[in-house]
């Protein structure tokens, strides 16, 4: 029997989480719901699979990824990204707030889809290159060389800007 | 100023608009999805007509002895028909419905050609002398009602095959031939199309793509959990080997390890008709399950690795199913974690043959193996059931081997010469006894658990 109760237990504890991810991979806050919505449905299919070999939110995330790099490959050449939607506190004064954090979005959104995956995948989900490689389906190389293309693009938006530079913590390991 | 780029993504997530997923959305699809299972065998299993059946009924004076014949033991867990328990009806059974064909001989006559996902099933009429067109019902199982569908715009009479029962729409295929000379082929050349009938409108649309290649075989689409079909174009022939096939034990040519067929792989979409993709795969069965493709490389002879994707993710992985040295592969299917190849396997000692149902975890366990003289079989358009027809006499009949509970079953002690059927939901089986000499009748069964 498919135990939809622990399912949707699950569904509900991980799609906050996967959405966020979603977005910074996307941009667009539907969007990303949409592509979770996709990724929890297979989920579901693969539950029963699932719940024995464990894993279920690492599965969880690759399906979400994947949906996003399939939709992105899909998307037809007229197609053009939106423009980011960027949440803003009321608190927060507008000069700083279209300062770095929608840079770093519109910045983001510019790369390719598996480069964008990598560094949010390694800066936001904080997984490792080995598990980077396992979410997309690569090799560790792939994953070093994207990620190193995208960041080496993100700087060059923040440096000489006024927004000052971009520094990830901790050592490049490449 | 320095800015973190951690610091930086959290802070652009830190206040998400309040969007949550809606779960009864994922829930309906997800099952949906799921049910969608039993369109996972494929290959000739969607008989929409009866067909003689090619393997004929030999007396046999006993059960043949596989092992003094020098048949092979497989490397797996094996069953026999020996193995087989009798089906009690109410215990592990229960008929939903039967239709009888008295003479089939005469004409075509009347079909179950399958069982919609909302239990309904889809009643054929001919098509016959007086009905040059065959027209379809759907039957309520427990009351016999009928209601009529509009007639399918498929004025040429061409045979058709259920692809998809599903609770909104039909999905058949069917092939549209071109003009073929005398002695060609007659499956060359063939055109694919469907015909999608939605059940909510009564309404039946008419599909070809001008941008698919031709097709050779009917009966061999799948439709893929996108919604897509997928098709298999002929990419390579096996060819018989220089100076033909050896002679086997029993005198006669033995095909045995044949060199296998390819086929490219394309996608259709059965909503835009310009919408067509090479999916860049040559394989040569393939299946779907809810939640990977699975595929050999070649097929109707030598299957050589399987390979299994995983949809969700696209990672591949590839493993030799272990099929004996001489297995031709005849059907494949897929459902669940389980893999079901149909195979002949070569002939020995007073001409014993060695058939055999195999059926492999998607990681490439062997499950179970049934293996016999005289049987074929496969997932013939059910799901959890894996379906077995004896020819041999004494043992004649269909049995099942329930993937979900591993029970080996005989559902019936003879075998009708003609074939009928179709896709039926997980659980259900379709299968034919003989009536007299020259009918048929079809019984619809649920297994019980």
């Amino acid at each position: 029997m498919r135990d939809e109760a622990a399912f949707v237990e699950f569904a509900q504890a991980a799609s906050a989480r996967l959405r966020r991810t979603a977005y910074l991979m996307c941009g667009d806050w539907d969007l990303a719901s949409d592509h979770v919505q996709e990724g929890l449905i297979r989920v579901y299919v693969a539950w029963p699979r699932l719940t024995r070999s464990g894993g279920e939110y690492a599965y969880a995330r690759r399906a979400v990824v994947s949906a996003l790099i399939d939709h992105a490959r899909r998307r037809s050449s007229t197609e053009v990204v939106s423009e980011v939607t960027v949440e803003r506190s009321s608190e927060q004064d507008v000069a700083e707030d279209v300062s770095a954090r929608a840079a770093l979005m519109t910045a983001l959104t510019a790369l390719p889809p598996r480069q964008r995956a990598c560094v949010v995948l390694r800066y936001f989900e904080d997984l490792s290159v080995a598990q980077v490689a396992e979410a997309l389906g690569c090799s560790e190389g792939t994953v070093k060389s994207q990620t190193s293309r995208a960041l080496a693009s993100l700087r060059s938006v923040f440096d000489g800007s006024p927004l000052g530079g971009l520094v990830t913590e901790g050592a490049s390991s490449w | 100023m320095v800015n973190e780029l951690r610091e930086l993504l959290r802070d652009n997530v830190a206040s998400a608009p309040q969007d949550p997923v809606d779960l009864s959305v994922v829930l309906a699809t997800g099952r949906r999805r799921v049910r969608r299972r039993r369109l996972s065998a494929v290959g000739g299993a969607a008989l929409a007509s009866a067909a003689v059946i090619g393997l004929a009924t030999l007396v046999w004076p006993a059960p043949p002895d596989l092992g003094a014949a020098g048949v092979p033991t497989p490397d797996a867990p094996t069953l026999h028909l020996a193995d087989a328990a009798d089906a009690v009806a109410g215990e592990d059974y229960r008929v939903l419905a039967s239709h009888t064909n008295d003479d089939l001989e005469a004409d075509n006559g009347q079909y179950l050609d399958g069982v919609t996902d909302d239990g309904q099933i889809l009643f054929r009429d001919g098509p016959r002398a007086d009905l040059p067109q065959a027209r379809y019902a759907l039957m309520d199982p427990a009351t016999s009602e009928k209601t009529w569908l509009p007639d399918p715009p498929a004025p040429g009479g061409e045979q058709l095959w259920p692809v998809d029962l599903g609770a909104e729409r039909l999905v058949l295929t069917g092939l549209r031939f071109a003009e073929a000379s005398d002695g060609a082929d007659p499956f060359a050349g063939a055109r694919l199309f469907a015909l999608v009938l939605d059940r909510e409108s009564q309404t039946w649309s008419r599909l070809e793509w001008p941008d698919l290649p031709d097709v050779d075989r009917p009966g061999t689409q799948a439709l893929g959990p996108d919604g897509r079909l997928y098709v298999r174009v002929p990419a390579t022939q096996g060819r018989p080997p220089e100076g033909g096939w050896p002679t086997g034990p029993d005198g006669e040519a033995d095909d045995a390890d044949a060199p296998g067929d390819t086929y490219d792989l394309w996608s259709v979409s059965l909503t835009d008709t310009a919408d067509v993709r090479d999916e860049g795969l040559t394989l040569g069965s393939m299946a779907f399950t809810d939640t990977s493709m699975v595929w050999t490389d070649s097929t109707n002879g030598d299957a050589g690795d399987v390979h299994v994707r995983d949809l969700a993710t696209g990672d591949t992985r590839s493993f030799d199913p272990q099929t004996g040295e001489k297995c031709n592969l005849l059907s494949f299917g897929a459902t669940h974690e389980r893999i079901v190849m149909g195979q002949y396997c070569g002939t020995y000692a007073d001409g014993v043959r060695d058939d055999r149902v195999q059926v492999l975890s998607t990681d490439g366990d062997q499950v179970v193996t049934v293996q016999d003289d005289r049987i074929d079989g496969g997932l013939a358009g059910t799901d959890g059931v894996v379906t077995v027809t004896s020819y041999q006499r004494g043992r004649a009949g269909t049995y099942v081997y329930d993937l979900r509970t591993d029970r080996f079953l005989r559902l019936s002690d003879d075998v009708s010469q003609w074939s009928m059927g179709g896709p039926t939901p997980e659980g259900r089986v379709l299968w034919t006894v003989p009536e007299h000499r020259r009918g048929a009748t079809q019984v619809l069964g649920e297994i019980l658990d």
